[in-house]
């Protein structure tokens, strides 16, 4: 059987490629997407713990579903957001999306 | 009808209330509804009164047509009223003059809603004062009395109004200060604010020391405080420089009033407070109180004499005739229980109303001739004589009421004071005559300056031709001659009332 | 009518007909003048009624008419008033009845009822007269109408109530009643022209000098009442009372207390009877119509206060043993002495006809005083009703001899023509008969001349007495001031009445109308005939003839009857030679003077003349000492500094202290602590701090995560740290 580690590893894999891309990347999708990647990480995380803990108790996977329905909801509110400003400044780049500075 | 026999005095005190707030619907522009509703209003408390003095016996000690309702049951306050000999005196005159002021005030044209409200308002606080019987309430209506006067004067006033209704206002309520601290310390220490309880237990009052200090010292701290309170309102010398100014600058009808009751409270609170809670401290320091009332007599004459403003000569000269009511309160404290006492306590009761009627008289002559002429000056007029004969002799008649001669009122009540004070301190009795000898100095001036003299072309003739007095203006100051007169012929239904309230109060 | 009931109402119908006169009836002259007779007339009628059946009580003294009633109410006692007709009260009673009766009809003819209306009349200045055309169409002035007529009636009719009150009050209080109506009356009534500043004047003088003795009175009433308990005569007059009173001391000149209110009293009745010093007011008082000086001088108000004395005698002769004055009679037997002689000496130089008869009436009153200080009781009660009657005479004899002369100015024309003037007068004997000789009755009634007149059995009377108790200095002053009374009377009938006309006006003076002349009869009548009651029980000659009714009348009053004085020839003696040696001297020295002429004792006085005819100066000392100082004393001490300066002074301080106060808390630290330390400095410090941290807020949401991610490491690092 596939150990716990390894579930864990791959999560951490996941999450940090999230990271990475949300930081680094300029394209204001491109950070959506690893905002999304960060997520699925995260449920990695919960269904194995789920899994290797008391799997009578069904808190993981309640806890994973709200987590896809709240990235569901993030990303359609997030896409609105970048496609209004899009027609307003065609142009995503996150750089230069900084109305909230001083 | 029953309701009203029932709480008589509640109705009197607030009916004036219900009135100005009657009035404060009706349209702006309609003066002369504005004017008659607040006339009968003010005359439905005095027709009332006159029923209370029906009802009143003047034999029977104590408060009568008492009524009490909860009101501030946490500090053991409650809405207590009721009248003696000596308030129901002065609820009669308060009920009459208020009706005649309003009358008076018919020539106002200025914002007359507004004077009206506030000249109701006015009839509260001052009845209220009288009939209260609870420490409290005293006080709230003693400041309430204050607002409405304050108005007055600061927006129908004349040219320097501003600091004639400022120091009226400061003055009285720096004074009041003190006395909202004694009554304070009384309430707290005694769980009440009553008035009848208070005569008896504070009285009773004797531990050696109190508040830290020796219970004397403490009781004549408290005196103090209530006297230099009641003293400004008075006013006593040296605290009356107030008077003439608020007086000048105070609309006709205000200044009725002001002289007619208002002053009274001051007496009023002497009588009914001072002497009755602080009996000890009263007779220690009566010769100051009499001292004071010599120079209130002395130096308001003499004041009075040198005037060149009709009005200011009127004003200092209330401070003359007031002091004769501290005169008989001083002789009155100095010799407590005996029948001196009583006759100087008559004479400053009686006293109190007859200024009520001659100074409220005077005032309004004087409002009636600077309504014509547009000056109070003396030197600008003079010789008004033929030119308003009727006006003339109503002001001879009134003079020699304010100057005490033998057949008005005012004589008995100087009489009996002086007869008082004769026999527990002379001296201060002949100092007083000094002032009466300045009272007819000032009162000849007057007439000599107003109406004798040269024929004055200038108000005979032309534009500045002067009308005699109106038959509203007759209206308003005949029941005060008839009342003088008929006062000083028979003064005994009046005085048996004050007499039997003296003699068991004190 | 029981009598007591018809004394209540005797001073009513003067006072109604004063209410009727002032509130219905004073635009019509007829009807106010009837109103006022008519109510003097009835007033004359009750009181001779009451006299009447006061004669015919045996023994008055003890059976007077009283009744009294409670009026104030005085702790569980009550002050009465009443009214109270005792010997005393009912002859004064009678005099003035008469008096009043006679000066209210003399008025009508006095203010020219009858005659049209001024052509420039005004109210409050004497008539000018008025132009008339006769039947051939000639314009002539005559005396015009008073244009106050009406008010003038009102006025007398107050007068007579006060008076009336006086009389028949049977206490102080309600006598001081009277007393102070008739002093508002005088005032009206001498500034009754008060468009002119003199009368103005005069009747403030009036009210103020006899105030001055009103509130000494006020005092020595209010003394009595709380001393006795009772203002009533009776019961104050009782034996017991009396002793109680001259036993207390008073620690004040050492008098005890019944001397010291008898005193304070006193001082009233100086003001009243203008008595030295109080005395300057009364001349002044001339400035009021004739019929109103008559009624000042002669029957009522001076009288009063005379009457007022003679009231208080048990009191004043309390402690009196009989030997030697008290110290109380002293004073007014020298007050009296000395106004007596002091104001004969000021008539000597007086050139105005009423005011030689103004300082005659205070210096005869000095002779009452004079005599009721000695303890001559009925010789002053006998002198104030014959001299009521010879002066009230004199006084409209008077005002008809001015009537007369105003007259003859009409006729010239020449208005600057003083009418009063007795040097511009002369030879009117003959122009105005009747006025004449009843001047001439009462001129000598005044001088005392010997046994037929009434002056000269009362003023005899008052030598006797003082002859008879050795008050010799007394009796020397009084003795030469009646030389100068009978001099002085005498050089006023030469000047006035006898010689030639002096001016054109005096020759076509005119006797005046039967409503002036009569009174003027009436009281020569009495002047004369009344002086024959009171003649001595051993006079040489005539004593016995007619009873001493004034004695045994009178003497009634008090407790004790008066002893009947021994005659003596010394005092007799003295009376005929002053009184004719006056008379004659005057009339000497007087006879021929001539139009222009200055007053023949102008050289032989020197300087004592201009002393004497401006009055001793007294009249500039008292502005110079006493008016004047008051005035400054009010007008400066009092309201500027007193009032503004020093009590408004402090006020203001108080007042500007604490707007000082404040403007410290507010500049030193609601501004700079609160305002800028506390409150703008802390606003400051986050505003700069904000500023310098503002630069981290990029706005690049990345820049945001990175922070966040960041903090996420170093918050973990020490979570770990610290559970590790």
């Amino acid at each position: 059987m596939v150990p716990l580690s390894a579930y864990l590893f791959l999560s951490a894999v996941l999450f940090s490629l999230g990271l990475y891309g949300a930081l680094a990347r300029k394209n204001a999708i491109a950070i959506l997407l690893g905002v999304e990647l960060m997520l699925n990480a995260v449920n990695i995380n919960l269904v194995s713990f789920w899994r290797y803990g008391e799997t009578a108790q069904m808190a993981g996977q309640v806890f994973a579903v709200i987590v896809f329905a709240v990235a569901a909801a993030e990303v359609a509110v997030g896409l609105a957001l970048i496609i209004n400003i899009y027609r307003r400044r065609n142009n995503i780049n996150a750089d230069e999306i900084d109305l909230m500075k001083w | 009808m029953d309701f009203i026999s029932t709480h008589l005095l509640t109705s009197i005190l607030f009916f004036p209330v219900l009135a100005a707030l009657a009035i404060l619907f009706f349209p702006k522009e309609q003066l002369r509804l504005i004017r008659w509703t607040a006339l009968i209003a003010s005359l439905v408390p005095f027709v009332l009164s006159l029923m209370l003095w029906g009802r009143f016996d003047a034999s029977a000690a104590g408060f009568q047509s008492v009524e009490q309702y909860p009101w501030y049951d946490a500090i053991h306050s409650s809405f207590h009223v009721g009248v003696d000999g000596l308030s129901l005196t002065m609820v009669m005159l308060t009920t009459l003059l208020t009706p005649l002021a309003i009358l008076a005030s018919f020539g106002v044209t200025d914002r007359v809603k507004a004077y009206m409200i506030l000249f109701l308002l006015l009839e509260t606080g001052m009845l209220g004062v009288f009939m209260a019987v609870d420490l409290l309430i005293f006080f709230v209506f003693w400041e309430v009395g204050l607002v409405p006067m304050y108005f007055l004067i600061n927006q129908w006033g004349s040219a320097n109004r501003n600091y004639a209704s400022l120091k009226f206002m400061i003055y009285t309520m720096g004074g009041s200060l003190g006395l909202l601290l004694a009554i304070q310390m009384l309430g707290v220490t005694f769980q009440t604010y009553d008035l009848v309880a208070l005569y008896e237990r504070w009285n009773a009052f004797n531990p050696a020391t109190f508040l830290g200090m020796p219970i004397e010292t403490v009781k004549t701290i408290a005196f103090w405080a209530f006297v230099i309170a009641f003293a400004i309102k008075v006013p006593v010398w040296p605290f009356h420089t107030w008077l003439p100014d608020a007086h000048t600058e105070a609309p006709t009808a205000g200044s009725m009033l002001l002289a007619g009751v208002l002053l009274k409270l001051g007496a009023y609170g002497f009588l009914r407070l001072v002497l009755p809670l602080y009996p000890a401290q009263a007779a220690q320091y009566a010769g100051w109180l009499a001292f004071l009332a010599v120079m209130a007599i002395i130096f308001g004459a003499l004041g009075a004499y040198g005037q060149n403003d009709f009005k200011r000569l009127v004003a200092y000269s209330s401070v003359n005739h007031m002091g004769f009511v501290l005169l008989g309160v001083a002789a009155a404290a100095k010799v407590a229980g005996t029948a001196d006492a009583t006759i100087a306590l008559n004479g400053a009761v009686f006293q109190m109303f007859n200024h009520g009627l001659s100074a409220a008289g005077m005032f309004f002559l004087v409002g009636v001739i600077y309504e014509r002429a547009h000056t109070r000056d003396l030197d600008k007029l003079g010789g008004l004589f033929p030119i308003v004969p009727v006006y003339g002799g109503i002001l001879l008649f009134t003079s020699m009421a304010s100057l005490g001669l033998p057949g008005m009122s005012g004589f008995v009540s100087e009489f009996l004071v002086v007869r008082g004070a004769w026999a527990s301190m002379p001296v201060f009795a002949a100092l007083a005559m000094l002032g009466l000898l300045m009272t007819g100095a000032y009162i000849l001036k007057a007439i000599k300056k107003v109406l004798h003299g040269p024929l004055n072309e200038h108000w005979a003739q032309g534009e500045h031709k002067l009308t005699d007095i109106s038959a509203r203006e007759v209206m308003v100051i005949a029941p005060l001659m008839a009342l003088t007169l008929i006062l000083g012929i028979w003064p005994a239904w009046l005085l048996d009332v004050v007499n039997k309230a003296m003699s068991m109060l004190f | 009518m029981a009598t007591e009931t018809l004394i209540w109402l005797l001073p009513l119908p003067p006072l109604l007909a004063f209410f009727l006169i002032v509130l219905f009836t004073n635009k019509s002259k007829t009807l106010s003048h009837s109103l006022a007779i008519g109510a003097a007339l009835l007033s004359f009628l009750g009181s001779m009624l009451v006299f009447a059946r006061a004669l015919a009580t045996p023994e008055f003294g003890r059976e007077v008419f009283a009744s009294s009633i409670n009026w104030i109410p005085t702790g569980d006692t009550f002050l009465k008033i009443g009214v109270l007709i005792d010997p005393l009260s009912a002859i004064v009673l009678f005099f003035v009845a008469i008096t009043v009766l006679m000066i209210f009809i003399y008025s009508v003819g006095y203010h020219n009822y009858g005659q049209p209306a001024g052509d420039h009349d005004r109210a409050g200045l004497q008539p000018h007269g008025a132009t008339v055309t006769d039947e051939s169409g000639h314009k002539r002035m005559v005396l015009s109408v008073e244009p106050m007529y009406s008010r003038f009636f009102a006025f007398i009719g107050l007068f007579a109530f006060g008076m009336y009150t006086l009389v028949v009050s049977d206490s102080l209080l309600t006598l001081f009643v009277g007393w102070e109506i008739m002093g508002l009356c005088s005032y009206l009534l001498i500034g009754f022209w008060y468009g002119k500043p003199s009368a103005r004047a005069a009747a403030i003088k009036a009210f103020m000098t006899t105030r001055v003795g009103d509130v000494f009175m006020l005092l020595g009433i209010a003394f009595l009442y709380s001393a006795t308990g009772t203002l009533t005569y009776r019961e104050i007059f009782t034996q017991q009372t009396l002793q109680a009173l001259a036993s207390t001391p008073t620690g004040i000149f050492g008098l005890s207390a019944a001397g010291l209110i008898a005193l304070l009293l006193f001082i009233g009745t100086v003001g009243k009877s203008a008595q030295w010093p109080l005395h300057i007011w009364l001349p002044d008082a001339m400035e009021g119509p004739t019929p109103v000086s008559a009624m000042i001088h002669a029957a009522t108000m001076v009288s009063a206060g005379v009457y007022t004395v003679i009231r208080m005698f048990p009191l004043l002769t309390a402690d009196f043993t009989g030997h030697g004055l008290t110290a109380t009679m002293s004073v007014i037997a020298f007050i009296g002495t000395f106004t007596a002689i002091f104001a004969a000496t000021i008539a000597l130089a007086q050139r105005d006809i009423k005011k030689v008869l103004a300082y005659s009436t205070i210096s005869q009153l000095g002779f009452m005083l004079a005599a009721i200080g000695m303890g001559a009781y009925i010789a002053a009660v006998f002198h104030l009703v014959t001299h009521a009657f010879f002066k009230a005479l004199l006084f409209l004899g008077s005002g008809s001899v001015i009537h007369g002369m105003e007259h003859g100015v009409f006729h010239t024309g020449n208005h600057h023509l003083d009418p009063q003037d007795m040097f511009n007068m002369g030879g009117l004997k003959n122009k105005m008969p009747i006025t004449f000789w009843t001047f001439l009755i009462g001129g000598f009634s005044l001088a005392g001349f010997p046994l037929l007149t009434a002056g000269f059995w009362s003023k005899d009377e008052i030598l006797a007495d003082a002859f008879a108790h050795g008050h010799w200095a007394i009796l020397i002053t009084l003795a030469i001031a009646a030389l100068m009374t009978a001099f002085y009377t005498m050089r006023q009938i030469t000047l006035t009445f006898l010689g030639e006309p002096r001016t054109k006006e005096a020759e076509h003076a005119q006797e005046t109308p039967w409503t002036m002349t009569l009174p003027l009869a009436a009281l020569a009548v009495f002047a004369v005939g009344f002086g024959w009651l009171g003649i001595p029980e051993h006079f040489p000659g005539l004593g016995g003839l007619l009873p001493n009714w004034i004695h045994e009348f009178v003497g009634g009053t008090l407790a004790e009857r008066p002893e009947v004085l021994a005659f003596s020839w010394i005092p007799l003696l003295t009376s005929l030679v002053v009184a004719l040696g006056g008379l004659l001297l005057g009339w000497a020295v007087y006879k021929n003077v001539e139009a222009g002429q200055p007053d023949p004792l102008e050289k032989p006085l020197g300087f004592l003349y201009p002393f004497l005819q401006n009055k001793w100066y007294f009249d500039e000392f008292y502005q110079y000492f006493v008016v004047q100082p008051v005035i400054w004393f009010s007008e400066v001490f009092s309201s500027q500094w007193l009032d503004k300066l020093v009590i408004d002074g402090a006020l203001h301080f108080i007042g500007r202290s604490a707007l000082a106060i404040g403007d410290v808390f507010r500049n030193k630290f609601d501004k700079p602590v609160i305002n800028e330390f506390i409150g703008d400095g802390t606003a400051t410090v986050f505003q700069k701090a904000g500023h310098e941290l503002r630069l981290l807020q990029t706005g690049r949401i990345q820049n945001y995560m990175i922070s966040a991610v960041a903090l996420m490491i170093v918050l973990g690092a020490i979570l770990i740290y610290v559970l590790a």
